[in-house]
């Protein structure tokens, strides 16, 4: 059995009550679920709490699922909607600072990370230098995996526009390395 | 300002499906169409490196982030309204017997003969000590969640989908960790770690330790007890 089909089982016997079905649910994607959050969200405890929201979605919603997408799409695009509800949130009470400058600066700015000469180092956080919107469809693509179609049910924007986007975002990244000194070639 | 060429169009447009040709994810008419351009156009595999290069770092930057906290789990599971163990349960300690046979069955597949044997041989006696645990319990079965509660660390797992019995076997055994209930729905399995410390640490040590073989274990979830 597929892992949609037995996410898709699992939704069925969640919509009847089954506690054990949100477990292996949770299981299955809790941390994928997490780690979304948090790259939009950029704080732990606020990503464990999108997580909470969107599994209890689904415990609620379980039953209105009718299986037009896959469930890992599904679950996605609560957790994206979720988040971005954070971040406006957090926008509105006027956090001084921009999503994207909130994140969790871990580690180096780009130009210290080059003097360390890791270009894989250097790339990465670039990518975590990103706007969130940019940060959300390099994710959905290249971790997540999902195909365009996927990634439009997810942002609900037109497929053309997943692809613009991404391209956008991709071209971001370029501007960024070259920031930190890495000149890609590209665009 | 010049228009854009069709040939810049072109290019543009093949520059704009290459993440999803990255990760496999085109459908059979822009696979074909990404192909034939870039069997076409050889200048372009550098373009194909900076997307793989791209899809490694944040699959690493994913990675990185680690799993959320045992507790944050179990404050979503604690304000759900109390589980259904009766036979919602039940059907699924047996729907989960059924997985023992996917799991016995998944390496022939792929590895040779010998290792399917052994495999099987392993899940066997799995298959065995959760029959037997079963057996035990039957008098006074209430939930799923099996196993004698107070006695080291319990977490629920789930395996990867091409993980061989002889490799969970030995991480187990690294571990001093034994399955003692599942398969439940989902595939997901209780194992439980011979340990005095059953400190919240201890506890998120397992966790992290499972979480981070990747190759063999899917996902880590704590156990209620």
């Amino acid at each position: 059995m597929s892992r949609a089909a037995q996410d898709l089982e699992l939704i069925r016997r969640i919509a009847g009550g089954d506690e054990a079905a949100l477990r292996a649910l949770l299981a299955a994607h809790q941390a994928r679920v997490y780690r979304f959050a948090l790259r939009l969200v950029g704080n732990t405890a606020v990503a464990e709490e999108v997580m909470n929201e969107v599994f209890l979605e689904v415990w609620r919603n379980a039953g209105r699922f009718e299986g037009a997408s896959a469930p890992s799409t599904w679950i996605l695009s609560i957790a994206h909607n979720r988040a971005v509800s954070r971040l406006r949130k957090r926008r509105e009470e006027s956090w001084n600072e921009d999503a994207a400058d909130a994140l969790p600066d871990s580690a180096d700015d780009p130009e210290v990370a080059m003097q360390k000469a890791d270009k894989g180092a250097i790339l990465r956080l670039c990518l975590d230098k990103l706007s969130p919107e940019h940060k959300a469809v390099i994710d959905l693509v290249y971790y997540h995996e999902l195909s365009v179609n996927e990634v439009s049910e997810v942002l609900k924007i037109p497929e053309n526009t997943v692809k613009t986007r991404m391209f956008y975002a991709r071209k971001r990244l370029s501007e960024l390395l070259k920031g930190a000194g890495v000149d890609r070639g590209w665009p | 300002m010049s228009e854009p060429s069709l040939k810049d169009m072109e290019r543009e447009e093949i520059e704009m499906l290459l993440p999803w040709y990255v990760t496999g994810r085109l459908d059979a008419a822009d696979l074909a169409k990404v192909e034939a351009y870039l069997a076409a156009h050889p200048e372009m595999a550098g373009q194909l490196v900076l997307a793989q290069a791209e899809r490694d770092e944040t699959v690493g930057a994913n990675e990185a982030l680690g799993v959320p906290s045992p507790a944050a789990t179990e404050r979503l599971l604690a304000s759900l309204p109390a589980g259904r163990p009766g036979w919602a349960a039940l059907r699924a300690v047996r729907s989960g017997l059924q997985q023992i046979g996917d799991l016995l069955a998944a390496p022939t597949a792929n590895a040779v003969r010998w290792t399917a044997l052994a495999a099987a041989v392993l899940i066997a006696v799995q298959g065995v000590t959760i029959v037997s645990l079963l057996h035990e319990r039957a008098g006074t079965y209430q939930t799923a969640s099996g196993g004698p509660a107070g006695e080291g660390i319990a977490v629920l797992v789930t395996f990867a989908d091409d993980a061989k019995a002889t490799a969970i076997s030995q991480l187990l055994s690294d571990l001093d960790a034994s399955i003692v209930d599942g398969p439940k729905a989902g595939g997901v399995y209780k194992i439980r770690q011979r340990t005095e410390d059953r400190s919240a640490a201890a506890r998120a040590a397992l966790m992290q330790q499972l979480s981070e073989r990747r190759d063999i274990v899917r996902a880590v979830l704590p156990s209620r007890d």
